[in-house]
């Protein structure tokens, strides 16, 4: 018999300690655990590492709200929507610390965190300047003879937050047909504790009808919390896309101070639940615009 | 798709369908090409390239999607409508190194870069002397940290030539280009490199010796004291008459208006 995982997003975010290292499923406008990084907020989060691959909306709403002091990261941009303007302020103000890898880095990094090794190189970087202002990273010559590589040291983030299609209630994680996206295949492995959305908690006869799509195993799974739309404002496929007003209408407010408090009231801080948020952002009508991609 | 061998150069182009038209020259069957974020021009360029003198270039949308069939350029070049009806999904973030990594494949990778300097190396980091002190933070190196190191041909494009996008030295090299010039990039043990930049007054190439950026063509109308005007090093004084760049012609303009972007995405990237 396998240990149950159900959770509430209250109790799984509360997981998450002042200072831990948080992993992040994240990309530019997509499938990011959007529900748990606003729970995080709420909750009144400090001084978190955040790991990301490409942070977005979530990255500019940790930092608006001061709950990180250090990225870890290739990159943090909201594609079309520009730049994160509270991220970027509160780095050059010195608030937040950024550790800049390439994307082959800090998969080595993650990677060598998940396998217990050391470190795990890499041939990206080489005569770049991101090497010579990280202590994490080092020029090795290859034991073998061949050209040198770039040693990364092990990354182990204290928890991983990941969104997801369906989950059984014992924390067994299934995706649907799309493109897998785009942390899954590290980001939960090296981090000591996993924390899951997912759209719709399922039996688990559902994900033993297709095993294939099974993602993450519940073993390594600590809770799982169902949220629908928990990737909004960002996209999900295959089910919705990102919604491209609340993008517009964060960019407006990011540019001022008050209207970055008034923002994070309404939509963060302010609704009781994932469910009051759901409804302030347009409910059950906003939702059904969002799964046409063209759209939203 | 027929007669694009025999159409004659546009009498009605924009800068966006040239340095789309050239990019696409770049691309070629048996090459595979993959994109990133906000990136309209080599999205089109490489569907261009499809449409007419490559139809077997691969392309991997957004790293993630393996021969795309999208409706048209949507407005992300990173989501899931430019990888439509693709015939596999890649795992971006593992899978796809591997394949990038290998150096059989994916040999030649576009680069937009915040700044580029005269030897080609390319900062998407940060603007200032410190980088733990920035003045300010730039989006961050993405793949192109790996992608200027690995080997690969690497084909800039920029669609604001100016003094603060081509500058003498970059603040911080965040893509390795051919470095300190000369052979300092094959001394590192680094093979590839810069071999383009298409902007929107000209197209540079690197000299073969020296590694320093040199203009290659104009852009009709477009003279080399304009460029040096718009570059913040000194470029070489060109030896004898400069080449102007070849025009799009009325069908590959025709492909990109009505078949490729009708929603104009790619004038985002022009401040359009």
């Amino acid at each position: 018999m396998s240990a149950e995982k159900l959770s509430t997003l209250e109790d799984a975010a509360a997981l998450v300690r002042d200072g831990d290292t948080v992993a992040i499923q994240n990309m530019a406008t997509q499938a990011a655990p959007m529900a748990l990084v606003r729970e995080l907020i709420r909750q009144g989060r400090r001084d978190l590492g955040v790991v990301c691959l490409v942070g977005g909306i979530s990255v500019d709403w940790l930092a608006a709200a001061g709950a990180m002091n250090r990225l870890i990261g290739a990159a943090v941009s909201m594609e079309q929507f520009g730049l994160c303007q509270r991220y970027r302020k509160a780095v050059e103000a010195g608030a937040i610390r950024v550790e800049e890898l390439s994307e082959t880095a800090l998969n080595a990094r993650l990677g060598a965190g998940a396998r217990n090794l050391p470190f795990l190189p890499t041939r990206g970087l080489i005569g770049t300047d991101l090497i010579d202002v990280n202590d994490n990273l080092l020029m090795l010559d290859d034991p073998f003879g061949g050209p040198s590589v770039v040693a990364c040291k092990a990354l182990v983030p204290d928890v991983a937050l990941v969104h997801a299609h369906k989950a059984d209630r014992f924390g067994n994680i299934g995706y649907e047909p799309t493109a897998l996206w785009p942390d899954l295949g590290i980001m939960p492995k090296a981090a000591t504790t996993v924390i899951v959305t997912a759209e719709e908690i399922v039996d688990s006869e559902v994900l033993r009808a297709n095993p294939d799509r099974t993602v993450l195993p519940g073993f390594m799974v600590d809770a799982v919390v169902e949220a629908p739309f928990g990737a909004h404002p960002t996209s999900f496929s295959p089910r919705y896309g990102y919604d491209t007003a609340m993008h517009l209408e964060w960019i407006g407010a990011a540019r001022d101070d008050e209207a970055v408090a008034g923002f994070m009231e309404k939509y963060v801080t302010g609704p009781a639940d994932h469910a009051a948020y759901l409804e302030i952002v347009g409910g059950t009508e906003r939702q059904a615009a969002l799964t046409d991609w063209e759209a939203s | 798709m027929s007669g694009w061998q025999n159409s004659p150069p546009a009498d009605d182009w924009t800068i966006d369908e040239l340095m789309i038209a050239r990019l696409a020259d770049c691309f070629a069957d048996g090459d595979q090409a993959c994109n990133g974020m906000a990136s309209f021009v080599p999205v089109s360029a490489f569907w261009l390239a499809r449409l007419t003198h490559a139809p077997d270039l691969v392309w991997l949308a957004g790293a993630v999607g393996l021969e795309p069939r999208p409706d048209r350029v949507p407005a992300s070049t990173l989501e899931a409508p430019l990888w439509r009806d693709s015939i596999m999904y890649v795992e971006q973030y593992g899978d796809f190194w591997n394949f990038a990594l290998n150096g059989r494949w994916l040999t030649k990778f576009c680069v937009g870069a915040a700044q580029l300097d005269r030897y080609g190396n390319g900062n998407n980091s940060v603007i200032g002397a410190d980088y733990h002190n920035p003045r300010v933070r730039l989006p961050g190196t993405a793949g192109l940290g790996d992608m200027g190191s690995i080997g690969k041909a690497l084909y800039y494009w920029n669609p604001n030539h100016n003094p603060r996008s081509l500058v003498e030295k970059v603040d911080f090299v965040s893509c390795a280009g051919y470095l300190g010039g000369g052979s300092e990039r094959a001394d590192a043990g680094l093979e590839g490199g810069p071999e383009l930049v298409i902007t929107n007054l000209c197209v540079l190439d690197f000299h073969p010796d020296t590694r320093h950026m040199q203009v290659a063509s104009l852009h009709p109308g477009v003279t080399f004291e304009q460029v040096q005007e718009a570059t913040g090093f000194e470029l070489p004084a060109p030896e004898g008459q400069l080449p102007t760049t070849a025009l799009p012609t009325a069908e590959q303009v025709r492909l990109i208006r009505d078949v490729i972007d009708p929603d104009n995405m790619r004038r985002r990237e022009f401040g359009g």
